[in-house]
């Protein structure tokens, strides 16, 4: 953020140095209330209402760290977390490397690169109820599109992918990484078109192939793209809601019931809104804590 | 690009560069790969009854029709969730780009008490997963009698940092000279961003535009909890709730109204591409 200095300059009397702080916040006074009301407020009462028990009418009443205990004690809630957790593995680490891939790929000087960049990028506009409903078609185990083709490659008998438990996460993040992979590849890309040409004549100077050159200058210099790809893409994988809840509703036998989808149901199918902040709050420690270790990690705080 | 289309894949002496014969194999791979299903979305979506499960499958029915289109209007309320998603999404864009524009300036231009506090608590919020907000958002809205109100559905999402990020950012590359010029013919700060900075940010706001746009359109978890009326249920949530739920009705239908909900989208896209890829490479956040 070092760019995000100020380039205009300091007031001289103490008068004028009010005024230009009143002026500049009442620039920002309409987002900030937006900001405050829509955001920051409710990030608050939220961790609030997580040590309350609170219905849809009523006053909260103070539970202390009983939502938290209840919660923890909760084979559902454990389950959910132990699903997402397998959401995680299956849908993060391809996205991130297959993201990168793609950008390789597409980097080259083929012909067609555009259209293919078009192509790839177009479930990007498409919202999750549409990818949901037609992936669960190509799904479908009798007539769907992916169990045809893979009978062709021998696959036999065919899966049923949405319906047995030891599948349905596995499509739900094939779903997953189909519609959303497009976003790291763009970042990707942009990483790799930042690259000066220079390192590159220089890796070949020294005798560098392609592997090497990839090895040696791309992947070291994609390490800032990294830093935020990969835990932006860990985050938005733990909050996964949309597919399951339009292909699985969480099932067959709870196969695929996310935290996400435990804050749902409880909140807003049981309205018990005390335990389910109590779940929004684990889940943003998880993801603040995964991003933490994850920068450590790379060195980048 | 200097590639002659003849010899890309072959070498001058006429062998074969297999290598580039097999990028191009893989690229051709990829694109099948993300094109088919909305290929197959739209066939199945023409295919009569009886052509709809038939083995092997096939990729351009006998009888192609499109009945299912026009029974499409008559089983859901779609013009309805159309008519929602477009007024929810247009409130949330105008009022994002208004609220955003007016923030970045001081935060690009402009040194004043807390500006480093207010950057980083807003930029904070980026690694904030949204699941947290919802039960608050939810009980405020059902206090003030908000609940299945377009207000409801469309004035948090313009909370979001990203347009404010991305601005400022953008702010911070137009030259302090213009600036300086303009001031000394005693032009106003309003007027200095009215004459000045959205005549240079005309790419940027555009991005903002779109990607706001497209994010809310295609917004699922708080309008779902948020809306549960026709009169206010956006396509997304109507899709998820009606038309989808385990594929038990006709498949015709189900596909021609994902078909319905996605080919404006795919318009959109293909018109305006170059903003998306813009603004997601500056920022990573994609909506």
């Amino acid at each position: 953020m070092s760019n995000l200095a100020p380039k205009g300059k300091r007031a001289a009397s103490s008068w004028n140095s009010i005024k230009n702080d009143l002026i500049a916040y009442a620039f920002m006074a309409p987002y900030l209330v937006l900001f405050i009301v829509f955001l920051l407020l409710p990030a608050f009462v939220g961790v609030y209402a997580s040590f309350t028990k609170w219905g849809i009418i009523g006053e909260p009443k103070w539970r202390g760290l009983k939502n938290y205990t209840k919660l923890l004690n909760s084979e559902l809630f454990i389950e959910s977390l132990q699903n997402t957790l397998y959401f995680v593995v299956l849908a993060a680490i391809p996205l991130i490397v297959l993201g990168f891939l793609l950008a390789l790929l597409v980097n080259q000087k083929l012909r067609g690169r555009n259209i293919a960049r078009a192509i790839v990028f177009l479930p990007h506009v498409v919202s999750v109820a549409a990818v949901g409903i037609i992936f669960q078609w190509i799904l479908e185990r009798s007539s769907g599109l992916l169990n045809y083709y893979l009978g062709l490659l021998g696959v036999n008998p065919p899966i049923n992918w949405l319906g047995d438990p030891d599948s349905a996460m596995p499509a739900i993040a094939i779903t997953t990484i189909w519609w959303t992979v497009n976003g790291n590849m763009i970042i990707y890309l942009a990483g790799l078109q930042d690259i000066p040409e220079d390192l590159y004549e220089a890796a070949r100077i020294d005798g560098a192939g392609r592997w090497q050159e990839v090895r040696y200058v791309t992947i070291p210099m994609l390490m800032p793209v990294n830093a935020f790809v990969i835990p932006l893409t860990v985050i938005a994988c733990w909050r996964v809601f949309g597919q399951v809840f339009v292909m699985t509703r969480g099932g067959p036998q709870g196969s695929t019931f996310t935290i996400a989808q435990y804050i749902y149901e409880t909140a807003f199918v049981k309205f018990d809104m005390g335990v389910a902040s109590a779940a929004g709050v684990i889940l943003m420690l998880i993801t603040l804590s995964f991003t933490i270790i994850q920068l450590r990690a790379m060195k980048v705080i | 690009m200097a590639v002659s289309w003849r010899k890309d894949g072959v070498y001058r002496d006429g062998s074969l560069n297999y290598g580039r014969l097999a990028l191009y194999a893989i690229m051709i791979f990829v694109a099948i790969i993300w094109g088919a299903p909305f290929i197959w979305m739209f066939v199945t979506s023409i295919k009569p009854d009886n052509e709809v499960f038939s083995y092997p499958p096939t990729w351009w029915p006998d009888e192609p029709t499109l009945e299912f289109y026009t029974r499409l209007f008559d089983s859901f309320p779609m013009l309805q969730w159309f008519r929602n998603s477009l007024i929810v999404a247009t409130i949330t864009t105008v009022l994002t780009l208004a609220t955003n524009i007016l923030a970045a300036y001081p935060l690009a231009r402009m040194r004043f008490r807390g500006r480093r506090i207010v950057l980083l608590i807003i930029l904070s919020t980026f690694l904030l997963p949204g699941e947290i907000l919802l039960v608050p958002l939810f009980l405020g809205m059902i206090k003030f009698k908000l609940a299945n109100t377009y207000f409801s559905i469309a004035v948090p999402a313009a909370a979001n940092a990203f347009g404010v990020f991305l601005m400022t950012q953008f702010f911070l590359s137009i030259p302090v000279e213009l600036e300086e010029a303009a001031r000394l013919d005693g032009c106003s700060r309003l007027g200095l961003l009215w004459r000045i900075f959205i005549p240079l940010s005309k790419p940027v706001i555009a991005t903002v535009a779109i990607f706001t746009f497209v994010r809310s359109w295609n917004d699922f978890f708080w309008p779902l909890i948020i809306s549960n009326t026709d009169a206010t249920r956006t396509v997304p949530v109507g899709l998820a709730v009606f038309v989808g739920r385990g594929l038990s009705m006709r498949f015709g239908v189900i596909m021609a109204s994902a078909a319905a909900a996605t080919i404006p989208a795919v318009i959109f896209f293909l018109l305006l591409q170059r903003y998306f890829v813009r603004g997601i490479s500056t920022t990573g956040l994609q909506g």
